[in-house]
């Protein structure tokens, strides 16, 4: 029993690694597609190497801010004179007022002793673009009358923001200073967080965040949205002993394995044009292909689906256009109706940016929120393709 | 004469009928092939052919079907079952563009598809080898894409992929369909020699009833009924004078001169074959044959030349389906 049932997994293995081997000869057929894959990526980070700008974001920015006007804690020997915070919530009212910025949250540190901490915890996983901090004794200056001073800490991994922050926060003061009456003299000090250190390319780091997930996702599209349907003797092979699953496994795992050398040429040409990674360069290389593994997911469900090349191509364009306008590329999520935003967080893209950005700028582990919706998308559409598959009917 | 021991049951079917959607498509056909027959199930258009072999080569689930069916001793409709049959029997479709990869060689192709068998590289190389010779592909194209091979070749190579796997029982679909017409034969000539040689069952689906010539016995379907299934000899010996036929070229032969002939007491049957030909049947014809001539004299018909022969298989088919045609109009 046991033996045949080792028997018929080695006589499946066989088939399957069979399989994969038709997929490598039949890929070879179209060489241009392959080349396509392998070199377009890389050459494109080459040429957006030397580009610096980044296109800008839309308003308001999400921001925390932190008072630490009357706290006693950080200035123990000016505890006497810090002890006044009447400005404090006149200055949260103008960041409400403006129109640039959006408050998610305040903190006074009086009360909490680990505002900034918190506070650079929603930074680093992207809730927020800057941190305002209402420094010590900010209430006591400005009623003896000397500059104001506001300080902020500012997401840099998207370089572009970097200015809109700044203009964002200095709004926030203009109206702080109009509703007061107080002196003009105010002073904006700016603490960049996760920037590009200056020996590094600045604006492949920019670009690489908004242009890499778009171009893995599409190019993993195209390769696969033909692979079943143009494959005109999978009627005939299905009369001999191979299942439609062995079929497509073998698809998923070749093309699985030319992904793999797609990201190691992306990684290599984005190193060699000078790409800072503040994380590792593994899980950067995780986060690259779990987004080219959605992009072979979606390919190969259209292509299941589809019962002509034409239609395929159709569907593919269709549907590569909504996944690409909700992706959050050109209108924030946040900004999108509520149906839209929900429908948008099941599209693959929606999470390829910020999960690139993540790992990229800020270091962090690519085993978050968003690597784990890429998953479940790309594994719902696996057995959706699956299903699809075993009921599309084969006659030679 | 081949051996028709039950060990030797290739192919068992017995009170075949088969639905879609509450349409009967076939219906009640029961026969039995033994092991190194050729079989060619003939029938026009929507007779049921093809519904027959996709039954025996498990492409119609058994929901749709009920009766007897054994496959080399194997019933199909069960997953584990239709697995076994399909390492047993080979399939040569009726179309190559869409059954071969038109881009790889000959010898990938077929090694493409012997993995399947579990037949390692090697082998399978070894064994298309043997077959591309048997089927006369020429060697200088065995690595070339298959693309650039004629039409009759792209049949053969499908041929030998069929018979890769040493199958007990291969089916062609239209065999000769899209060959040249001086190339069907050198098809047919071929499927004899691979019987011959591998021992294999076979079922021909077809149209060309040419392919009757090397066929062991032929089955003749019409709207899902069998209405024959015997050796070509004995269908044709079924027919008046055992199918012998007498041909004449007549001057200005029309509907009428045609009428006229009919009307002979011992007229079996007449077809016009040609402009000028007819091919008339009647009732022992060894003893009839001259009142015949002398009948068709006395009506003033002008006979050009006349000859005897025995009605081949396509007369037979022809003259099946319109008797078949005419009870079916009586009953109506």
């Amino acid at each position: 029993m046991q033996q045949n049932l080792r028997k018929k997994l080695k006589t499946q293995l066989f088939r399957i690694l069979k399989m994969i081997k038709k997929e490598f000869r039949l890929i070879k057929i179209d060489p241009w597609n392959l080349l396509i894959a392998l070199l377009i990526p890389p050459g494109i980070i080459l040429l957006f190497a030397f580009m610096t700008e980044e296109a800008g974001d839309p308003a308001p920015l999400p921001v925390i801010v932190v008072s630490n006007d009357s706290n006693t804690f950080i200035n123990p020997n000016n505890y006497t004179s810090s002890t006044w915070d009447n400005y404090t919530i006149p200055y949260l009212k103008a960041v409400n007022k403006s129109n640039l910025l959006d408050l998610k949250g305040y903190y006074n540190s009086t009360n909490e002793p680990y505002s900034m901490e918190m506070a650079r915890q929603e930074l680093l996983i992207g809730n927020i673009n800057t941190i305002i901090v209402i420094p010590i004794e900010f209430t006591e200056l400005l009623q003896l009358g000397y500059p104001g001073i506001i300080e902020c800490i500012i997401d840099s991994s998207r370089v572009s923001k970097i200015q809109d922050n700044i203009n964002a926060v200095y709004d926030s003061i203009q109206i702080f200073v109009r509703d007061n009456n107080l002196s003009p003299q105010f002073e904006l000090k700016v603490f960049e967080k996760f920037s590009v250190p200056s020996n590094y390319n600045l604006g492949l780091n920019a670009n690489f965040i908004k242009l890499l997930p778009l171009m893995v996702f599409g190019i993993a599209n195209v390769l696969t949205i033909l692979v079943i349907v143009k494959e005109n003797p999978i009627s005939r092979l299905l009369l001999t002993p191979v299942k439609k699953s062995e079929i497509l496994l073998s698809k998923y795992i070749t093309y699985s394995a030319v992904l793999l050398v797609q990201d190691l040429g992306i990684i290599s040409a984005a190193l060699a044009s000078g790409l800072y990674i503040r994380g590792s360069i593994f899980e950067l290389f995780g986060a690259i292909y779990i987004i080219g593994y959605s992009g072979i997911s979606m390919g190969l469900f259209i292509s299941s689906l589809s019962k002509s090349k034409t239609e395929a191509n159709q569907l593919f364009f269709a549907s590569f256009i909504i996944i690409i306008l909700l992706s959050g590329l050109f209108v924030p999520l946040g900004s999108m109706p509520i149906y839209l935003n929900l429908f948008a967080q099941i599209l693959p893209l929606s999470h390829a940016n910020p999960l690139v950005n993540s790992v990229l700028s800020k270091g962090n582990s690519i085993f978050e929120y968003h690597f784990y919706v890429l998953l479940f998308v790309s594994l719902a559409l696996n057995i959706i393709t699956f299903l699809v598959f075993y009921k599309r009917r084969y006659e030679v | 004469m081949k051996n028709k021991s039950p060990k030797n049951l290739v192919v068992n079917v017995k009170n075949l009928e088969v639905f879609f959607k509450k349409k009967q498509i076939i219906n009640n056909v029961s026969f039995q092939v033994y092991k190194g027959e050729i079989i060619g199930l003939f029938g026009i258009s929507g007779a049921g052919k093809t519904t027959i072999i996709r039954v025996l080569t498990c492409q119609i689930k058994k929901k749709h079907w009920k009766g007897i069916v054994t496959v080399t001793n194997i019933t199909p409709g069960k997953k584990q079952n239709n697995s076994k049959i399909l390492e047993k029997i080979g399939y040569v479709p009726q179309l190559e563009l869409l059954n071969l990869y038109y881009d790889l060689s000959p010898l990938v192709n077929v090694e493409i598809f012997a993995s399947n068998y579990g037949i390692k590289k090697d082998n399978a190389l070894k064994i298309a080898r043997d077959l591309f010779k048997i089927l006369d592909i020429p060697e200088d194209t065995w690595n070339n894409p298959l693309k650039n091979l004629s039409g009759g070749e792209k049949k053969r190579v499908s041929m030998a992929i069929g018979l890769i796997h040493k199958p007990s029982v291969l089916f062609l679909d239209e065999p000769t369909t899209g060959v040249d017409a001086n190339k069907r034969y050198d098809i047919l000539n071929y499927l004899k020699k691979l019987n011959r040689k591998l021992g294999t069952t076979m079922f021909i689906i077809t149209h060309d009833l040419e392919a009757a010539l090397v066929c062991d016995k032929t089955a003749i379907l019409r709207e899902g009924k069998l209405l024959e299934f015997d050796t070509p000899y004995k269908l044709i010996s079924s027919l008046a004078s055992d199918g012998q036929l007498v041909r004449f070229t007549i001057e200005n032969l029309d509907e009428k001169i045609i009428k006229k002939i009919k009307q002979y007491p011992l007229c079996k049957d007449i077809s016009r074959t040609g402009n000028n030909v007819i091919e008339v049947f009647i009732q022992d014809l060894e003893q009839n044959y001259s009142n015949l001539i002398e009948y068709i004299i006395n009506n003033n018909i002008k006979i050009i030349s006349m000859s005897r022969d025995i009605a081949n298989f396509r007369r037979y088919f022809q003259l099946r389906i319109k008797e078949e045609e005419e009870k079916e109009f009586k009953e109506k």
